[in-house]
């Protein structure tokens, strides 16, 4: 088996307003977690790292939350670098969650390349019998207007908790060029290291 | 979720300039609670990057007098051929309004590797500095003169006469010890004067050999003093190869220092510091230990201590920046020359003070520099490349400027000239230099116009710093953080 730093890193991020459970939903498909008294913005998570293989192929996915930028939407350009698919997560149980998405795919589709893999996500599935206020039919029409892949899931109950992560892993790696047009570049200086060199390093005088 | 107004915040920092968004770092393992705001829509404020739109709607709103930073900001205009011109979609550019080149041996860099900042920026190499020559009244046409990067170059390049190769390699030996006490008896006559009396004195350089060795401190002016002069050389000497052969400086991709700034504020974000952009504060009040703010959001908050910017008028003469985005990859500028050495993404080229003539016809004193920017920097796409060309603010400036982005075009590509594609004009001034703590209130100094990153502008983050923590600052622990990330040793096998 490879180490982990041989394997190709994929760089995948979860936006979408205040409260839509998107930590939540990381939480669970990371370490199996649930918390149901949380509600409190994320703090202390930068990413998490997920290895998953796909098609016999192994990945290593680093996923970012928002950090609490979501909630005045500042989150910044350097943010969105490098970035091969967005995770875009709402609450089915807010409709007002589910307006702000229109906004959410446009700041996506300004900040990366073309054709990156979007996902839309309906998220807290769970309250789908007391208290769902957008149908999976609305959710799927505006995916497919972005050309993004869809699902509803429930970070609580479990369901397609997973799904959203492999599906767009997926999609990531049979896109053409994607992997390659995104991400890191070659040829960038790695500042951790260093301590040699000097301009007459080499001069025995 | 709470509302801004119920907390007593530790601390309210406002701008995401460098310095506000280090601070922001520094403090993002505290246990503080921060609200850092801006008034502008942006991040990065004096350093900030811009799309295409994002620099129109900047120049005219620093024309219209109604951009928050205005204060030292100035005469900014954009311009494009009509047409289609080859030009990009607007998001494919990011053009820095400050690029600063940051040398290896930075603190800088050493302090966004301890506080783990560093994986989220892309560093590229800085390449080779060239001076420009002017055509002679002997029929010579104008031409560009690498700098020797190396021992080896300064052996083998034909530009210098092998007398003058003496008196360079001499002087660079004497910079790698300049601090020496025997040195320092050398060169401390000369301390406050100019470095270039100090090179033709004592090392019998004449004036075209002085401005290899002035190019290299990118000194604004051409007056850069004999003891900040050597110190920046010696930073550049000692620089080459640290992290890889054949370069001395790097330069953050996608637009600079700006990078740095919203990557600092994104790890504020992840400790717990709540942002809030085109946010700026109307109105002060002081009631007891505490502050409050009223900001432009309506929104009304109490804070222990206020860090900002300085709001001081300015001081002194600033800069003028011409940014131009060119359609050629001007590839020349950008190649490898030592084995095994990076690929440069940056190139700098200088005018030396007197090579260029005002409309009047007067040499124009000042030098001008152009760093100039390939497509690996993802500031433009592949196939064109921007051009950053910086001197001091004259009544003459901005022609200057268009004249050398001309002369440059004639130098590199004789056969078609690259056009210009895009040009954003501004000009800079020099605001105030010192920080002001005073009580409950910090005030930041005012952006640097310097070229090269000035590790002075990292001190008023650390005084900043101890302010906030008050007694429970620990200088040790100054930007020196564990990793975040914790490894998921999880298969997920999946087909």
């Amino acid at each position: 088996m490879a180490s982990d730093d041989s394997l190709p890193t994929l760089k995948i991020l979860l936006i979408g307003p205040s409260g839509a459970g998107k930590s939540a939903l990381l939480t669970r498909y990371c370490d199996d977690e649930f918390d149901p008294e949380s509600s409190t913005a994320t703090i202390g998570i930068d990413f998490k790292i997920k290895k998953l293989a796909v098609r016999g192929k192994a990945y290593r996915l680093t996923l970012f939350d928002t950090a609490g930028q979501e909630r005045f939407r500042t989150l910044s350009t350097s943010f969105y670098r490098g970035a091969h698919g967005v995770l875009l997560v709402y609450d089915i149980s807010s409709r007002a969650s589910f307006l702000t998405m229109e906004r959410w795919f446009d700041e996506a589709e300004a900040n990366t390349v073309e054709g990156i893999a979007l996902y839309l996500v309906g998220a807290k599935l769970d309250k789908a019998e007391s208290s769902r206020e957008v149908s999976p039919e609305e959710g799927q029409a505006l995916a497919d207007a972005h050309g993004a892949r869809f699902c509803e899931a429930s970070a609580k109950t479990r369901v397609n908790v997973r799904r959203p992560f492999v599906d767009i892993v997926d999609q990531i790696v049979q896109t053409l060029g994607l992997l390659s047009g995104a991400g890191r570049t070659p040829g960038t200086v790695a500042v951790s290291g260093g301590g040699g060199g000097g301009y007459l390093s080499s001069c025995p005088c | 979720m709470d509302s801004l107004g119920d907390t007593l915040w530790d601390v309210v920092i406002c701008g995401t300039g460098l310095q506000q968004s280090l601070l922001a770092l520094s403090l993002s393992r505290s246990s503080k609670s921060i609200l850092h705001i801006d008034p502008n829509n942006y991040y990065g404020g004096a350093d900030a990057a811009f799309s295409l739109q994002e620099a129109e709607s900047w120049a005219s709103s620093i024309a219209a007098g109604t951009d928050n930073d205005r204060g030292t900001f100035k005469s900014a205009s954009t311009t494009k051929p009509d047409g289609n011109t080859g030009l990009s979609f607007p998001r494919a550019y990011s053009l820095a309004l400050s690029p600063q080149l940051i040398h290896a041996r930075s603190k800088l860099l050493s302090q966004l590797v301890s506080s783990r900042a560093y994986r989220q920026v892309e560093f590229l190499a800085v390449g080779s500095f060239f001076i420009f020559k002017p055509s002679t009244s002997s029929g010579q046409k104008p031409s560009l003169v690498r700098i020797p990067s190396t021992r080896e170059d300064v052996f083998s390049t034909t530009a210098i006469p092998t007398k003058a190769k003496r008196g360079l390699m001499k002087f660079l030996k004497f910079v790698l010890n300049y601090d020496s006490e025997q040195r320092l008896a050398t060169w401390q006559p000369y301390a406050d004067g100019p470095l270039t009396d100090f090179l033709q004195w004592e090392f019998k350089m004449d004036a075209e050999l002085q401005t290899y060795i002035l190019t290299l401190t990118l000194s604004l002016d051409g007056l850069i003093t004999t003891r900040d002069g050597l110190s920046t050389i010696y930073r550049h000497l000692t620089s080459m190869g640290v992290f890889g052969p054949g370069f001395a400086a790097v330069y953050p991709k996608w637009g600079g220092i700006s990078e740095i700034a919203q990557v600092a504020c994104r790890a504020g974000a992840v400790g717990g510091a709540v942002y809030m952009l085109a946010t700026g504060i109307q109105e002060i009040e002081t009631s007891g230990d505490n502050i409050e703010l009223r900001l432009t959001s309506g929104d009304k908050v109490k804070t222990r201590l206020l860090v900002r910017n300085d709001e001081n008028a300015e001081v002194g003469n600033g800069v003028s920046r011409l940014a131009a985005v060119v359609g050629s990859p001007l590839k020349p500028l950008f190649e490898a020359l030592v084995e095994g050495a990076p690929l440069p993404a940056v190139a700098v080229i200088s005018f030396p003070a007197g090579s260029l003539l005002t409309t009047a016809g007067k040499a124009y004193g000042y030098p001008v520099y152009v760093f100039a920017h390939s497509s690996d920097t993802g500031e433009c796409p592949v196939g064109q490349s921007v051009l950053y060309l910086t001197t001091l603010t004259t009544p003459d400036s901005k022609e200057i400027l268009t004249q050398s982005l001309q002369l440059l075009s004639e130098v590199i590509d004789a056969d078609h000239l690259p056009p210009s594609l895009f040009q954003l004009y501004h000009e800079h001034g020099r605001g105030s230099v010192a920080s002001r703590p005073d009580g409950s209130t910090f005030n930041f100094p005012d952006a640097s116009l310097s070229l090269l990153f000035d590790d002075s502008t990292l001190e008023p983050v650390h005084e900043a710093w101890k302010q906030v923590m008050g007694e429970t600052a620990v200088d040790t622990d100054y930007m020196t953080f564990p990793d975040r990330e914790g490894i998921m040793d999880v298969e997920d096998m999946y087909d």
